[in-house]
């Protein structure tokens, strides 16, 4: 997605080697997908779904 | 001794073979009290970059190199930034890359040489709607 669109970056993070970002934004188990900091997305979806999830407005 | 193993590395390097355009990875790392993710970052990236020319690690030190850090917006270490021929991606790893974060680190090296990004024509229209600055972070463990 981000190499598809200039205004997203995606940055994947190792949750243990950052336990501070794990923290904060509550991962307990992983994938978790966080967007703009208030979307939340949890384990893997299709890539439909993940994409509708990941935009929807609230994120923008 | 290397991280990948021999039948790892051919298949890897077949992979690779794909590759048309110049990939860039730059490192940044402390070299002092710095994580221990930081050397285990560079070796995975050097293997992998031994395995096809067109793929060069550039190493970025974490603590002096801020004018790249706040260009590539870099704020922990180890951190990893996919460049296409010299120009940013947006794609970006935190933490060393290995276990289940390889093969992500792996498409994205795959996706940077390639320039496809074989996404469904549905997803291609609604990225074409985003106009505003994006941050997507996806947490995952190694193991």
């Amino acid at each position: 997605m981000a190499f598809s669109s200039p205004h997203i970056t995606a940055t994947a993070v190792e949750a243990t080697s950052f336990m501070d970002l794990s923290r904060k934004y509550h991962v307990t188990g992983v994938p978790k997908t966080i967007v703009n900091d208030n979307i939340e997305i949890l384990g893997a979806l299709p890539e439909q779904q993940f994409v509708e999830a990941a935009l929807q407005p609230a994120g923008q | 001794m290397g991280l990948l193993s021999e039948s790892d590395t051919q298949v890897l390097r077949q992979h690779l073979s794909a590759i048309e355009t110049p990939v860039t990875l730059l490192l940044f790392t402390q070299t002092f009290g710095g994580s221990e993710g930081g050397p285990i970052a560079k070796q995975v990236l050097d293997e992998v970059a031994s395995l096809n020319d067109k793929i060069s690690v550039v190493e970025k030190n974490f603590v002096l190199d801020t004018e790249d850090r706040t260009k590539y917006g870099v704020e922990r270490e180890p951190a990893i930034v996919v460049l296409r021929d010299g120009e940013d991606t947006r794609m970006r790893f935190l933490g060393a890359p290995t276990g289940y974060e390889f093969v992500p680190l792996v498409e994205s090296i795959l996706l940077a040489g390639t320039g496809n990004a074989e996404l469904e024509p549905a997803t291609v229209k609604m990225l074409e709607g985003v106009t505003s600055p994006t941050e997507i972070k996806v947490f995952s463990t190694p193991t």
